[in-house]
């Protein structure tokens, strides 16, 4: 196992890169999908019969969207993707790296979307209302109040989704992405070595799991702030101790 | 409390085009949640500077008043009039409630930002006031309820009290024409109870014009100046507090009374 590592170091390496480079972009995408249509879809229906009407064509549309892609394998997205561009682009392919970063986004968002929607909906009432109260519209309650919250209340079903999208990058192996278990077949062909070279990947595949979880794992600790919080001196600061003392954050 | 003296209303008769006009005009108000009626042709009005008591038992419909007022409810018959304009329309909602300021029974701080970040975010999002603005603001509101030493707090890490007087600071840095309190004392313990009841007592001293639908009899008849008694979703009696706790002459709100 150690010659194929000394070996074939630079190739792996290669297959981590690409590997999370698909992981880190497609999830941070498919997040960014996600609360769009979160957020899209947590609009209360509007007054006007016209903007009903569009509102609720959104909605189906966005329906049909999560429906269909979490619905099939994101194998076989990934080959109807790539060769259904090349179909319609008189057999010219969109280049491997740019499709794989595709399919795994719109794979994600499909998920993020009712991720993110069940953090939106899990925010308490009393929020919106407090906000509203004060004359908040819709949006700005959005952006300010609930989902600062609902993203600190998602952050282990995302942390979720990053490590399955680690992991089933190796799907794209299909369409020719040289990602880690591309590599490794690669590397197989060429040693015969099949149990050692697909030990090696499984525990490179853990190692950056396990590093992704401990780091997300941190992130949320980081959002939750410390205990303690510092009450000012004087009960009747002046501004400008007051100034002083007040932490911007 | 350095800044007894100062109006808490600085725009409070800006846009009173008669000084008969209400502040508030309730008229044949009513709502319904289905087939389930709430409130059924309600009429009363609040004048600049009344402290205005709504009493009775639950279920009686009080809340649901008070949440038709800023139009957290829309009503289903009858209107709404501020400063008597019809606003009752829901589009103006957020034009209405930047005016009409509440307090809810719990708290509903922004659990995402600290005490000075809950006071600010109304002024600087729907007043678009400047940071500083907005942070000198809330300073001021969050010392009249004596709160100023909190700033770097969160909700979680304060008491019952002390969260519902950040609430109160936070609705007066809107500068509200008329503060709606919806049972602010319910969730808290009788000591709490107190420091609230005597925060919301300054307010009232200072002039705020506020409607507070409360259990709080002691309150009501020592601080307000009007008391309202519902039942089953109608004014059963109206009237002074001396007059509704020595000599109610309805029998309904003689029998609730005479139990608290």
């Amino acid at each position: 196992m150690l010659e194929i590592l000394r070996e074939y170091y630079s190739d792996i390496l290669l297959g981590v890169g690409y590997t999370m480079l698909v992981a880190v972009i497609g999830t941070l995408a498919g997040l960014l999908i996600g609360i769009l249509i979160g957020v899209y879809r947590t609009i209360p229906n509007p007054k006007n019969k016209v903007a009903l009407v569009f509102k609720k064509a959104g909605d189906y549309l966005l329906s049909a969207y999560v429906e269909v892609f979490r619905g099939t394998p994101m194998m076989v997205q990934a080959m109807v993707i790539f060769w259904g561009f090349a179909l319609l682009n008189d057999g010219k392919t969109l280049d491997v790296t740019v499709s794989g970063l595709v399919i795994v986004s719109v794979n994600t968002g499909a998920y993020m979307a009712e991720i993110v929607r069940g953090g939106i909906i899990s925010i308490d009432k009393g929020q919106f209302e407090g906000a509203h109260a004060l004359g908040l519209t819709h949006a700005q309650t959005m952006f300010n109040v609930v989902l600062p919250q609902a993203m600190r209340n998602i952050l282990p079903s995302v942390s979720n989704e990053f490590v399955i999208n680690i992991k089933d990058t190796s799907v794209l192996n299909v369409i020719g992405f040289t990602e880690l278990f591309f590599v490794a077949k690669d590397i197989v062909t060429q040693t015969y070595k099949t149990f050692q070279t697909y030990l090696l990947v499984a525990m490179v595949y853990f190692v950056l799991t396990f590093g992704i979880s401990m780091i997300l794992r941190l992130v949320e600790r980081k959002m939750d702030g410390g205990k303690n919080y510092k009450i000012l001196g004087s009960q009747n600061p002046d501004a400008e101790t007051f100034a002083r003392e007040v932490k911007h954050d | 409390m350095t800044e007894n003296s100062t109006p808490y209303l600085q725009n409070g008769a800006v846009t009173a085009t008669n000084a008969d006009e209400p502040l508030v005009r309730v008229e044949h108000l009513g709502k319904s949640f289905g087939d389930h009626i709430v409130l059924k042709d309600i009429d009363f009005s609040v004048r600049q500077g009344d402290v205005t008591c709504i009493i009775g038992p639950s279920g009686s419909g009080k809340s649901t008043l008070l949440r038709c007022i800023n139009l957290f409810e829309q009503p289903t018959s009858g209107r709404i009039l501020f400063h008597g304009e019809n606003v009752t329309a829901a589009r103006k909602a957020n034009l209405l409630r930047r005016r009409v300021g509440m307090v809810f029974q719990s708290f509903n701080l922004f659990n995402n930002l600290n005490v000075l970040h809950n006071c600010t975010l109304g002024p600087r999002k729907v007043l678009k006031l400047k940071r500083a603005e907005a942070e000198a603001l809330a300073l001021k509101y969050l010392r009249v309820v004596g709160m100023d030493a909190f700033v770097n707090a969160k909700p979680r890490q304060l008491s019952g009290g002390q969260k519902q007087r950040v609430a109160i600071a936070r609705a007066l840095c809107m500068n509200p024409e008329v503060l709606l309190f919806d049972e602010p004392t319910s969730a808290l313990d009788p000591e709490m109870v107190g420091e609230v009841l005597a925060t919301m007592k300054t307010l009232a001293e200072q002039g705020l014009t506020m409607l507070v639908v409360t259990h709080e009899m002691g309150f009501a008849r020592d601080v307000a100046n009007h008391v309202v008694f519902m039942d089953g979703g109608v004014i059963v009696e109206e009237g002074s507090p001396e007059q509704m706790f020595t000599s109610p002459r309805q029998e309904r709100t003689k029998a609730f009374l005479s139990r608290s």
